[in-house]
């Protein structure tokens, strides 16, 4: 797939259907990224909850999204997609969990 | 809420009288085994699911990147999430599950029942079972296995095992690293440690090709201005406490060093990405004949391998790419496993193009009632433009186009034996420029 | 002419003037300097004159690179300081771990010194773990004295010290049909020298060694050849010595002593000054700068690299033999015995060593070609061994003199100095004997100041950390029910337990390395090489320490493994 672009003007040739065309508009022009990475927990046999955006952000912005992430330390014992940071640098994406916190959890015996 | 397994040992070897019997027992709950485990319950098995580890999920609870379940949940999940899925999915069942429990043998018995002994924090367990599904998964090839020679400090990782490090105890193994091996886990890890702050000097590859997904190379290397070295391995290692640096050499195509070219690299680190190796120390032990290239037991359709009774899914079976495929093969070994009667099969074997380096199943068995067949194949290089079709006995049963095929990227094709007629005498897979 | 003028003559025709011998103290002295390295070796080779001088201190400049520095521990404190012993033994290696823990059957203050951070950190740890049978050992040299004897005190001592230990015998095979007739005569030889043998036929050899050429002709069984794992060992007679009040002292390089009368009256360490009545010198490549601190140096060591290749224990399959091959080309160009191929201890291939003469006394580093060489050499024993079969490789230095013998003495003009240097292979093999020589010069010594009692409590044996896999069901059941720990598998690929990695680090020699539980129990050597354990074993380490992650060490106090991330865990 090319990407050619002309003053205002993007033209995209060789896609091989309409979403790779859109997906080369947005890379030329806005630039999305998912981010996964961990949070801290206060939980010592979790030390890190692994977490991800809920929508992709701008790529730009990862690194600043990267130190925002590394200020929280989860104290609740969470369960899958809920909320960590909510709207995060403002972007309308919330950093969700990406697994329930109390698996990691050392349970009395097996069962669960 | 299904009850955790629990059995009284008894004395000796000979008095199991009271040993619990399974249909299917499932050794590994990674995405294989829990897949596995799901599906044989579906068809109504008894189940049996048996993890080494405190916890369900396997290798995925520490790859917290995402691009799974793109196939399967038409969704884009981190790992984490797709083992989560399956986890809530198996809570809802009564298969039985057995954490932090460990194999140590399995035997046929006179009855045609595999006797299977484990080691768990509450003594030695002793179960039956009709059928096993070995979804044990694989270990990374070592540094001593690519002859990594110097000295012997700290700071040479695999990079499965930095990524559990980083992911999972949450402390980062380098500040600045050289990763050896363009594989998927290298590429991953690439981006993982930039992330987290660590400088990655650059990935190393000793082919000439990139050895992971091009997805991969996108969003992990080019995103992160991570370069890509081709025709370079790490031939030596510096540091006598901690490492201090690599050296690096360029090779020829045939991966032999070409004197002269050593440069020296200042590292804390060296993560090596060189390949995965399916884990068969079950398969190995009850003399279930190995695949020379893959290094996996050789299976039919069903997923069942050349021994009775034995099946096999996920990497142990095959090194993949998309966990998706693991779940699939999952699916078919459990319904197989569950519908397994001690039977006759008849045993065609797939033939394959020589441009392929190999395909699984290696076999077809003609009398099973599993027509539709996932066919995974790899190429030996990357050829543009393939056709690759499955003939049988000289009628083409599927075919399809492919734009570009690489050994790093497996493929798929799917097959409906309906189509073949009831005695197929040749099977082969083509690939064919077009 | 003089013996020393016959020398220079010689030494000035090999080098150009470079080299000078005199004689001091009785031995000959080389000084002068060269920019090869064999040819420093060759010089000593040629003044070694065993009837007319009592050892060769081959002190020529190396001119081509500096010599690394003795590798120092880390730690600087005074733990030690101003400790009082009766016996200092410096070098805690088989030999002098051998000697300490035989020195605990006396009423006497023992301390067992090493620079490094675990017992056996040298050759001790990176040989093959052959117990030799003496088949080319001469009478008249020290080490074929100790060999025989050392050989046959296998059995008791493993039993004591609770170590594993078989005896597979050894073939010494030939692919020459005329070298039958040179052993039937090589046989009288060691029928004399107390070395039983057995006549093998080609048949034979292909039933007991699975594998081996068509090339070979036919061999000779040695039925006193015996296997251990030679750190097993190490670290099992440190443990007896500890526990029978020997105290350790790691992380403690001597560096200097002070002599006065003739007497060595203090050790300068970098953990304190110690005073001890006695010092062993057990130093093994550094034995000759010890010898020299205590102005007892009558012999040179010249450090000799060995590299050893580990493969998959499937190969083996449950057999167990030694095998070498005579009229291999380097049992005749340099002084090793050209190495063999044998089943470790725990089951593995092993195959090398070979031999080169190095510089750098502590260099343990590994290159392609030594593996490529060995592999070539021992494939005309074995034609089926194959380098993707290769799990684990490494390399050790021998502490060979130029006499290529033992230096198993009293010192010459330090009345409190007694050495047990210079020890090569078999080294190993003898380490049992020399200690009970050692022990006894060292109560000679003492009983000149002191009474000598017995120590009421010495208790020979050791109980080995449990082994969980060899155990019946109904013993690891009872041991499981007492501890969880026993049935929770860390390392799956050598099927090793918690309870056993925890026993490990809290024995009486202190352990807190990753590399010192793979020592002790095997965690990491499998097929994943510590992939999926390693960080089980560093977060079990931290636990019991109360340490860290990020202070869990791979080896040492400075071979770190993480560091904490930018979150703050």
């Amino acid at each position: 797939m090319t990407v050619k672009k002309n003053k205002e003007e993007i033209t995209v040739e060789g896609n091989a259907c309409n979403r790779g065309k859109d997906f080369a508009i947005l890379e030329m022009t806005d630039p999305k990224r998912s981010l996964t990475s961990t949070v801290k927990t206060a939980f010592k046999d979790c030390p890190v909850l692994p977490v991800r955006t809920d929508y992709d952000l701008p790529k730009d912005l990862i690194g600043k999204a990267m130190e925002e992430i590394n200020k929280i330390v989860v104290t609740k014992k969470v369960k899958m997609h809920d909320i960590i940071i909510s709207d995060i640098l403002a972007t309308g994406c919330n950093i969700i969990a990406s697994c329930d916190l109390s698996n990691s959890l050392k349970e009395g015996d097996n069962n669960e | 809420m299904k009850a955790l397994f629990f059995m009284k040992a008894g004395k000796g070897f000979s008095m199991h009288q009271d040993m619990k019997t399974y249909d299917v027992t499932v050794i590994g709950a990674g995405p294989a085994g829990l897949g596995a485990a799901k599906s044989a319950y579906e068809n109504g098995a008894k189940t049996l699911l048996i993890e080494r580890e405190a916890r369900l999920g396997g290798i995925l609870k520490q790859c917290i990147h995402d691009g799974f379940g793109l196939l399967i949940f038409k969704e884009k999940l981190t790992g984490p999430e797709y083992a989560q899925k399956y986890i809530d999915m198996i809570k809802e069942t009564s298969i039985d599950i057995s954490l932090l429990t460990y194999v140590t043998d399995v035997k046929k018995n006179q009855d045609g029942f595999y006797h299977i002994t484990m080691i768990t924090q509450k003594g030695i367990k002793h179960i039956l079972s009709k059928t096993i599904i070995l979804a044990t998964g694989c270990r990374e090839r070592t540094a001593k296995q690519i002859f990594i020679h110097g000295t012997r400090p700290s700071g040479v990782f695999t990079a499965g095992t930095a990524q559990y490090y980083t992911n999972i105890l949450g402390h980062m193994p380098t500040k600045k690293c050289v990763i050896l091996g363009s594989g998927d886990i290298g590429m991953i890890m690439a981006r993982r440690l930039t992330l987290e702050g660590a400088q990655v000097e650059g990935v190393y590859e000793v082919k000439s090709e990139l050895g992971g997904l091009m997805r991969n190379y996108s969003q992990c290397l080019v995103d992160y201005n991570i370069p890509l070295h081709t025709n370079k391995t790490v031939t030596k290692v510096f540091g006598e406490k901690r490492l201090t640096a690599v050296e690096i050499s360029s090779v020829n195509d045939d991966m032999s060093v070409i004197e002269g070219t050593q440069k020296i690299v200042d590292c804390d680190a060296l993560i090596l990405s060189v390949g995965l190796i399916p884990e068969n120390e079950l398969a190995e032990k009850l003399e279930v004949p190995i695949d020379e290239f893959t290094k996996g037991p050789i299976a039919d359709q069903c997923n069942q391998t050349l021994k009775d009774g034995i099946f096999i899914c996920g990497n142990a079976h095959h090194v993949n790419d998309l966990v998706d495929y693991v779940s699939k093969a999952g699916i078919t070994a459990g319904k197989c496993a569950a519908n397994y009667v001690n039977k006759e099969r008849k045993l065609v074997k797939l033939q394959k193009s020589d441009l392929l380096s190999y395909c699984v199943p290696q076999y077809i068995d003609k009398l099973s009632e599993q027509k539709n067949v996932d066919v995974y194949f790899r190429s030996k290089a990357r050829i543009k433009d393939v056709r690759i079709s499955v003939t049988a006995d000289n009628r083409v049963i599927a075919t399809k186009k492919l734009v570009e095929i690489r050994p790093a990227e497996i493929e798929t094709i799917q097959l409906d034996l309906s189509k073949a007629g009831n005695d197929i005498l040749d099977i082969f897979l083509s690939c064919e420029k077009v | 002419m003089s013996l020393i003028r016959r020398l220079n003559k010689k030494l000035n025709k090999m080098f150009n003037g470079s080299v000078h011998a005199q004689e001091e103290n009785g031995c000959v002295k080389l000084t002068g300097s060269l920019d090869c390295w064999e040819d420093i070796v060759k010089a000593g080779y040629t003044a070694v004159n065993k009837n007319k001088f009592i050892g060769v201190l081959n002190d020529i400049e190396y001119t081509k690179q500096d010599i690394p520095q003795m590798r120092m521990p880390s730690v600087n404190d005074l733990k030690y300081d101003k400790i009082h012993t009766d016996v200092a033994v410096i070098g805690a290696g088989i030999i002098g771990s051998a000697i300490a823990r035989e020195l605990t059957r006396y009423d006497i203050k023992v301390m067992l010194i090493d620079k490094e951070h675990d017992v056996g950190m040298h050759a001790s740890s990176r040989n093959d773990g052959e117990i030799h049978p003496g088949i080319d050992l001469l009478k008249g040299q020290v080490k074929q004295k100790y060999n025989s004897r050392g050989n046959v005190m296998y059995d008791q001592i493993c039993k004591d010290l609770d170590v594993r230990f078989s005896r597979p015998g050894q073939y010494l095979c030939f692919n020459k049909k005329y070298y039958k007739l040179i052993f039937s005569i090589a046989r009288l030889y060691w029928k004399a020298m107390g070395i039983p043998t057995e006549y093998m036929n080609a048949d034979k050899l292909r039933k007991k060694i699975p594998g081996i050429s068509n090339a070979i002709n036919g061999g000779i069984y040695f039925p006193t050849a015996g296997i251990v794992s030679p750190y097993e060992l190490v670290i099992a007679y440190a443990e007896n010595a500890v526990d029978n009040s020997a105290v350790i002292a790691l992380d403690t390089a001597v560096t200097g002593m002070e002599i006065s009368n003739n007497k060595i009256v203090s050790l300068k360490t970098n953990r304190g000054i110690i005073y001890p009545k006695v010092v062993i010198n057990a130093a093994g490549v550094y034995s000759d700068k010890i010898a020299s601190m205590a102005n007892d140096r009558f012999f040179t060591i010249h450090a000799r690299k060995g590299t050893n290749a580990i493969f998959d224990k499937k190969i083996v399959k449950n057999n167990n033999f030694i095998v070498s091959v005579y009229g291999m080309s380097s049992v005749k160009t340099t002084h090793s015995k050209g190495g063999g191929i044998l089943t470790t201890a725990d089951g593995n291939l092993l195959i090398g060593p070979d031999a080169f003469e190095t510089f750098d006394r502590e260099d343990f580093s590994t290159e392609d070609k030594n593996i490529n060489a060995i592999l070539e050499k021992h494939r005309t024993t074995i034609p089926g061994i194959k380098k993707s079969d290769v799990i684990a490789y490494y390399s050790g230095i021998r502490a060979a003199t130029y006499e290529e013998d033992f230096v198993i003495s009293k010192g010459r003009r330090t009345k409190n100095i007694i050495h047990a240097a210079g020890i090569q292979s078999p080294g190993l093999t003898a380490a049992p004997a020399i200690a009970l020589d050692i022990a006894e010069m060292t109560k000679d010594i003492l009983s000149e100041d002191m009474e000598i009692k017995e120590n009421k409590d010495f208790n020979p044996v050791r109980k080995a950390i449990l082994d969980i896999k060899n155990m019946n069901e109904d013993e690891k059941n009872i041991l499981i029910e007492q501890n969880p720990d026993f049935g929770t598998v860390i390392c799956r690929c050598e099927e090793i337990t918690l309870g056993q990695i925890k026993q490990a680090i809290n024995r009486s020699v202190p352990c807190d390395t990753v590399d010192g539980v793979k020592r002790r129990v095997r965690a990491g050597m499998g097929r994943c090489q510590g992939g999926f354990c390693g960080p089980l074993v560093l977060q079990t380490i931290a636990k019991e320490k109360n340490i860290a992650l990020k202070e869990v060490t791979k080896k040492d106090n400075e071979s770190l493994i993480l560091y904490e991330s930018r979150k703050g865990v």
